[in-house]
């Protein structure tokens, strides 16, 4: 412990010269009784019969003590973060305890609740858990101990400032999460979601930059590859296939597109909608601004939709990949048909010299052999239809003839 | 549901604290408090609602009345109310002084245990229980209404000193037992300083056979030590003070000088008396009501003493309404009102009494309090002006009055603090006057409680028991000090320079001492030494007129001549008496003050010096620059 004084002490004068050095002792100690009270009191017995009066040792055997301690308190908390299944204490920034419960629509329902590093992965337990401990930690009940030093000198125990604002907003904040209905609407306009989404860069913006990229494709993966991550939440199906590396096989790569492109999203906007105007009784206002809510909400999905629908063809159109399966396709193609002339009969290395031509004139055949067969298939097709609706006609014509005859 | 309502269930998050408790037992009022899982000691109420419990048992028919329900007992009922009994603890008969108007139960010779004092109350003794209802295996009863109870006979019941502190011990762990919700597993019982032993065996024999395990018996001066240590009583105080205690009861002051340094307290001095209380303060205030009774009703009402039945009970009636009367005047600046219902001849009474008034009833007890204080004082060759800290301890001292009076009767600095200038005492502050005692007993109760478990502890545990040398401890006479000789302004010590005092005297050995400050570098070298001296400290008392007051309406003409009192003016002195070595050292880490100021363009460095004084006597004395590694300069002195 040091005692800080706010002196500063003259300079040593040049003509200074100290006392002649004595060797003089301190005056005799006298003995007194100690009060046996206090927590120093327990120390400086400590101190004397523990420590033989050593400072040195003794200070260390706090920092020791205090190490110690500081060692249970850690492992303490690890216990009860399992027993609380990971929820963990958050740091509470000030700004969070003063948001006003008014405006509840705005807050960040998973830092109230100090689930900020679960998000929507948070299970409705660990809501469960973690509303509990923020509900015993802040309950208005409970704003009777002083957190600030200053109010504990003057009067403890008394300083209550009645402030239930941040109570409330874990309240709303547990309502809301612990409704799937509602927290699937909170999810879907999630802070942190939102303000990473609308960070991913525009087409044009991913095009300009890949070209001008030296790594075009490591830009692709890198950019793209989070994008899709982030929206994956929102699918119905889970799990979702990811954009994956430049060395995906074919099949994953046509299943990731295959989802991409028929994705069911959750995602939805009743959290954004107006209120309808409270106090107002008129039917009409209410069914105004339903209707308009439901156009709004209609219009968002649509923007959503459209946003990840050009995001899938962004990539598509960019992606490497693609163009890697098609020459690789090609490849295959090619050596297959390789393959199969080497394999026929009759082609000796003489006819090696042409092969592409006999080929294409094969094909040519193939084709016009092909085409010809389905015009024809075709033209039978229509003659039998014809044939067929004649043949009904004339069915018809017979069974209304004899049910004439009958009736005459 | 098996468990009735209103029992606690075992609660899950129980506290790491063992469930103990502080028990300040004054011979007037006791309080109970316990250490909160906040880690605070709180003073807690009874199941009456009351903080500050009157000793007092009574006896009516088959009740008993313990505490402030006994209290008004006292009106119709004072023969077979007990009060008065924490002083008679331990004591033979024939060492208690008869009192000539008791206005409770009288104390006598036991009849058989010799010179035992004891009390006789008449109670009604329950007769033996009714039979028990029939039931179907045995003969049926003849009616169906229960045998009616016999009467119930009256007798007389003896009880000795001892059986009656039990009665109200009990009590009060009961008290708190309901708050804690557990059993409670010890306690801490404060004791006034001039206890014997014998008596204090008595209360721990007492206590036992209430079921209550004594942790410590607490003298109350350590009691209100372990509050005003700790870290809650003000952060503002200087560690090493000089504090003065005054506990003013109803029946006794006390008043005692303690040192405090850094959290170890030791007594300088003290005093006691049973001459001053706030009964006397009682019996002036109830002489003022009575007489302003009178006044209104043309009633003749002689009270305090009263001889006549009717005026000892209309007496009794203004003691209990007066309670109110004084804490209505302690709580609030204005006026605090009396009332009686039928005080005396069916007539109601109803008075106040504003706080000047009031003060003008207290001055005598305010005045003898400041006279013991200035004689301990006197006696302990302490001025005033030392003081650092007075603390107040009872109810009567919640008067902002006798605080008033004190500091100013008694000479006290202007910046002395009380719990009245720190603003501690109202709202149930740390400073409560009331609650002190109680609070530190429960601190010091928890802190024994959960002493780790190590292989001194039994050894340190005989230091609570007051039978091992453990707290005797030796302090320095004398302050111990730096001394930077230069060139001061107004030095009136003749010292030679900046004196800065490190270890106060009365400082309990092994002590170690840390002061941080700047010290100015000579240009050239950056030097810097300091001589090591061991001082007396005096006061010095200086005359001084007070400045002239110019009024502005009296311009113009010529100032009267007018002889003006001088007024003292103390000043500390400080005396150079030992010197103990000289330091020199070079700065390493020496900074230039920049700017245009009168101290720009010198050198300055800050260091922190410090000193340690064995337990034997010899002083280490060590330098060293902030934000350097190692000392600069070191200097030891053996002992003597």
């Amino acid at each position: 412990m040091t005692t800080v004084l706010q002196i500063t002490t003259p300079p040593l004068p040049a003509s200074y010269s100290g006392p002649s050095t004595s060797k003089a002792t301190i005056s005799r100690p006298t003995t007194r009784q100690l009060l046996p009270a206090g927590t120093a009191h327990l120390q400086h017995l400590r101190l004397l019969h523990h420590h033989a009066s050593d400072f040195a040792a003794h200070d260390e055997h706090y920092a020791s003590l205090e190490q110690q301690r500081e060692e249970e308190r850690k492992r303490a908390a690890q216990l009860s973060a399992e027993d609380d299944l990971g929820v963990g204490d958050e740091e509470e920034h000030p700004d969070l305890l003063s948001l006003d419960p008014k405006e509840w629509k705005k807050h960040d329902y998973y830092a109230v609740l100090g689930l900020s590093k679960y998000r929507y992965k948070a299970t409705p337990e660990q809501i469960k858990v973690a509303n509990r401990k923020k509900v015993l930690k802040h309950h208005p009940d409970k704003k009777a101990t002083p957190t600030d030093k200053d109010a504990t000198s003057l009067i403890y125990g008394t300083v209550n400032t009645n402030d239930d604002a941040f109570f409330k907003c874990i309240a709303k904040a547990h309502e809301t999460l612990s409704n799937p209905e509602k927290r699937r609407q909170y999810d879907s306009v999630d802070h942190d979601f939102v303000e990473q989404w609308e960070d991913v860069p525009s087409a044009t913006e991913i095009k300009a930059r890949m070209s001008k990229s030296s790594k075009p494709n490591d830009y692709f993966f890198r950019t793209l590859g989070p994008v899709f991550e982030l929206y994956s939440r929102f699918s119905r199906a889970q799990p979702v296939p990811q954009l994956g590396l430049e060395d995906a096989s074919k099949e994953d790569v046509e299943a990731f597109y295959d989802f991409w492109y028929n994705l069911d999203s959750w995602r939805s906007f009743e959290w954004l909608d107006k209120e309808v105007n409270e106090g107002s009784d008129s039917r009409d206002d209410k069914r105004y601004t339903e209707k308009k809510n439901k156009s709004e909400r209609a219009r968002r999905k649509k923007e959503d939709t459209a946003k990840v629908r050009g995001l899938v063809d962004l990539a598509l159109s960019l992606d490497p990949r693609i163009k890697r399966i098609k020459q690789e396709e090609k490849a295959a193609r090619e050596a297959k048909k390789a393959a199969s002339r080497a394999g026929t009969p009759g082609v000796n290395g003489k006819a090696n010299a042409k092969p592409s031509k006999e080929e294409e004139e094969r094909k040519k055949k193939e084709e016009e052999e092909k085409k010809v067969a389905e015009e024809a298939a075709k033209a039978e097709a229509k003659k039998a239809k014809a044939a067929a609706a004649t043949a009904a006609k004339k069915a018809r014509r017979a069974a209304r003839a004899a049910e004439e005859g009958g009736a005459a | 549901m098996s468990v009735p309502n209103g029992v606690p269930a075992a609660s899950a998050d129980a506290p790491s604290l063992p469930p103990v408790v502080g028990i300040n037992f004054g011979n007037s009022y006791a309080s109970i408090a316990v250490f909160t899982k906040e880690g605070i000691a709180e003073c807690i109420a009874n199941e009456d609602g009351e903080r500050q419990i009157a000793c007092a048992i009574s006896f009516h028919g088959e009740e008993m009345y313990i505490g402030n329900q006994a209290k008004h007992q006292l009106v119709k009922n004072h023969e077979n109310t007990i009060t008065g009994f924490r002083n008679l603890l331990g004591k033979k008969f024939s060492e208690v002084p008869q009192t000539k108007s008791p206005i409770s139960a009288v104390v006598i010779q036991h009849p058989t245990l010799p010179d035992e004092p004891a009390y006789k109350v008449k109670v009604l003794q329950a007769s033996p229980s009714p039979l028990p209802p029939s039931t179907a295996t045995n003969t049926p009863a003849a009616s169906v209404a229960p045998t009616p109870r016999s009467e119930p006979i009256p007798s007389e019941r003896i009880l000795i000193v001892s059986e009656v502190t039990t009665i109200f011990i009990k009590s009060l762990v009961q008290s708190a037992e309901d708050f804690l919700g557990t059993k409670v597993q010890g306690a801490v019982i404060t004791v006034p300083a001039w206890f014997t032993q014998s008596q204090k065996d008595a209360l721990s024999k007492v206590a036992t056979e209430a079921g209550v395990n004594v942790i410590q018996l607490l003298e109350e001066n350590a009691a209100a030590a372990a509050t005003t240590t700790t870290e809650l009583w003000s952060s503002d105080l200087r560690p090493d003070r000089t504090q003065l205690l005054v506990d003013l009861g109803s029946s006794s002051l006390h008043i005692s000088l303690l040192s405090i340094s850094t959290g170890l307290a030791h007594v300088l001095a003290s005093s006691s008396t049973t001459d001053v209380g706030a009964d006397q303060l009682d019996d002036a205030l109830i002489r003022f009501f009575g007489a302003d009774f009178t006044k209104k009703t043309k009633v003749a009402l002689t009270v305090a003493p009263a001889t006549d039945t009717t005026d000892r009970r209309a007496e009794a009636k203004l003691r209990l309404a007066i309670e109110h009367t004084k804490r209505t005047i302690s709580a609030s600046p204005g006026a605090a009102t009396c009332s009686v219902e039928s005080l005396k001849d069916g007539f109601d009474y109803t008075g106040t009494v504003n706080r000047m008034r009031f003060d003008m009833l207290a001055r005598p007890v305010y005045s003898a309090v400041s006279n013991a204080v200035s004689t301990l004082l006197q006696n302990a060759e302490i001025d005033a002006h030392d003081v650092d800290e007075i603390v107040y301890i009872g109810g009567t001292p919640c008067l902002p009055g006798l605080n008033d009076h004190l500091l100013l009767a008694a000479g006290f600095r202007e910046d002395v603090d009380t719990p009245f200038s720190l603003g501690t005492v109202v709202g149930g502050g740390v400073g409560d006057p009331t609650t002190i005692l109680a609070r530190g007993a429960a601190s010091q109760a928890a802190l024994v409680a959960t002493m780790p478990e190590d292989e001194d502890k039994a050894e340190l545990k005989t230091a609570y028991q007051g039978v091992s040398n453990l707290n005797d401890v030796a302090v320095v006479t004398r302050t111990l000090g730096v001394l930077f000789p230069g060139q001061v302004e107004n030095d009136v010590d003749g010292l030679g320079g900046v004196w800065v005092p490190i270890v106060l005297k009365e400082t309990p050995l092994p002590a170690r001492r840390t002061v941080r400050f700047d010290v100015g570098l000579s240009d050239a070298s950056k030097k810097f030494a300091f001589e090591v001296w061991e001082v007396s400290e005096g006061i010095r008392v200086e005359k001084v007129k007070p400045p002239k007051v110019v009024y502005s309406d009296d311009e113009g003409e010529p100032e009267e001549e007018e002889e003006e009192e001088e007024i003292d003016v103390k000043h500390k002195t400080v005396k150079k008496e030992v010197f103990l070595g000289l330091v020199e050292a070079e700065a390493k880490l020496g900074v230039q003050a920049k700017g245009k100021g009168p101290d720009a363009g010198k050198w300055t460095s800050t260091v922190d010096v410090r000193l340690i004084v064995s337990a034997e006597g010899s002083l280490d004395v060590e330098v060293k620059e902030v934000g350097a590694e190692g000392p600069v300069a070191s200097l030891r002195v053996a002992a003597s």
